[in-house]
């Protein structure tokens, strides 16, 4: 899958499948879990309009075979010293120790795609799904 | 994290979409390890696909939603959020050689006392069509001849030091809200400051972007505009000598002289054609810019020189009418600023994401 095969992401009420509609006429799912719909309840979602401050992302990254240390990850958080932060895990397949990480950033956004996604796609998945006005963009290590 | 990064990549985007993955692509494969650097893409309110390319390849991605700010602007919130030691400008539509990073680095390791150094222009450009072939080699002209006098900052791929960008009052995003001189004032300042900007021959960047003969025209008229009426010509001809305006009205007075005194003899001779007449004035405009043709025929050959001919005068022509321009509003309206919102809202101190453009 190339990034210019690519055309729309289709968002529905999670947790379904999200559409890739690939330029040959065949389409490709991949899952979205967010949290932030299953416990919106007390949350605000981000403000729009005029803002003080920029809103950020986060965004990390796993192709197949590749982990992230959730260390790293609030370390980035804890850098970053926002307290409204989105972070997206944008994953190939089904990795291990994600329920790690769910258990340690409470709003946890998971994007599934297929197996075998390569790392350039995936980063262009989450960013579609990224609200913050600056995105920075992890990548994770080789299992 | 520390700031201990040795080099922070900051591309500016604006509708770059169909030169920006190759770009980044190029900055990727530099053969600097990639823990060493960071890749900051500040994208200036494009409606095309430069986010999503940009996050393929991109370590942190900057989206500045609403209405374009220009790339003084999108500049600076790049290094404002990075973490190296030196900060290297490369726009999203050239493309670095592999070595381009690595050389950078050396030579500001290597020469303590030199703070900024820019890439040279490549030969080649990535577009093979006439204008933009002829574009390039009027750049390059103008790096050849004059950059031995004094290295202007460049708008392509240039690097510096982070804390001297900081300390000379990084771009000038309050006067120069679209891509024009930002880099020329910029140069100017740090050479006023006593910091050295070397142009490196040997580390070179190629444009991708396809010029038109209107393009062309446009950039030279907002360029010339703006060295006229905010800049100042005969400062900016002292540092920047070799800035495409001045390659362009250098020759002007010479020629237009010569073209004078040839029509002042043509009046004495009573069967002169208006066609002779008018060759006789492309000519002088010709002899007057011997030394470019002449660089051109090196280049591509007489036959590209001599192609060149009618289009280098047209812009001379476009270069002439924008100073006077530039020089009149001046007069009349003074230094170019942002519109009245803009002004009032920085008068208040507004704070707001994205930022109100600052005064320097």
């Amino acid at each position: 899958m190339s990034s210019a095969g690519v055309d729309a992401i289709l968002f529905q009420e999670t947790p379904s499948p999200v559409t890739l509609a690939i330029e040959d006429g065949s389409t490709q799912s991949c899952y979205v879990h967010d949290d932030r719909f299953a416990h919106s309840a007390g949350k605000k979602p981000f403000a729009s309009g005029p803002r003080r401050t920029p809103r950020k992302s986060l965004i990390v990254v796993l192709p197949d075979n590749h982990v992230v240390s959730p260390d790293l990850v609030s370390g980035q958080l804890a850098v970053e010293g926002h307290y409204e932060i989105d972070v997206i895990l944008a994953c190939a397949g089904q990795p291990a120790g994600i329920a790690a990480l769910q258990r340690r950033i409470r709003d946890l956004q998971v994007l599934l795609a297929p197996a075998g996604t390569p790392t350039e796609d995936l980063r262009e998945l989450a960013m579609n799904q990224a609200l913050g006005d600056i995105v920075t963009l992890l990548s994770g290590v080789p299992a | 994290m520390s700031r201990t990064l040795p080099l922070s990549v900051i591309v500016s985007t604006c509708e770059s979409g169909a030169t920006l993955e190759e770009a980044l692509a190029a900055i990727r494969a530099s053969d600097l390890p990639r823990d060493s650097y960071e890749l900051i893409v500040v994208d200036d309110a494009s409606r095309d696909r430069s986010v999503a390319i940009a996050a393929r390849y991109a370590d942190t991605v900057v989206k500045l939603p609403l209405r374009r700010c220009g790339p003084a602007y999108a500049r600076n919130r790049g290094v404002e959020l990075s973490r190296g030691e030196v900060v290297a400008f490369v726009d999203g539509d050239v493309v670095i050689p592999a070595d381009t990073l690595t050389g950078m680095l050396a030579i500001l390791e290597a020469r303590p006392e030199v703070d900024a150094v820019a890439a040279s222009r490549h030969e080649r450009p990535g577009a093979r069509n006439f204008v933009s072939q002829y574009w390039n080699l009027l750049l390059r002209f103008g790096e050849e001849r004059y950059s031995s006098k004094s290295a202007q900052f460049p708008t392509g791929c240039g690097a510096v030091r982070r804390e001297v960008f900081i300390a000379a009052g990084m771009y000038d995003e309050w006067r120069f809200a679209s891509a024009s001189l930002e880099c020329l004032e910029l140069g100017e300042r740090l050479l006023a400051r006593g910091h050295r900007v070397v142009l490196s021959a040997s580390l070179q960047a190629a444009q991708l972007r396809r010029w038109s003969a209107l393009g062309i025209c446009s950039e030279i008229w907002t360029r010339s505009t703006l060295i006229a009426r905010s800049l100042g010509y005969s400062r900016m001809n002292a540092v920047a000598p070799s800035d495409v305006v001045f390659t362009l009205s250098r020759t002007l007075v010479p020629g237009v002289a010569l073209l004078g005194a040839m029509f002042l003899a043509a009046a004495f001779v009573p069967s002169s054609a208006p066609a002779t007449r008018a060759l006789m004035a492309l000519a002088c405009l010709v002899f007057a810019n011997f030394p470019l043709f002449r660089f051109y025929a090196r280049a591509r050959g007489v036959g590209f020189a001599m192609l060149s001919a009618p289009v280098h005068v047209l812009i001379q022509i476009v270069a002439a009418t924008a100073l006077v321009k530039g020089w009149i509003l001046r007069d009349v309206l003074g230094d170019v600023a942002p519109d009245a919102t803009t002004q009032a809202y920085a008068e208040v101190g507004l704070e707001v994401w994205p930022p109100i453009p600052r005064r320097r």
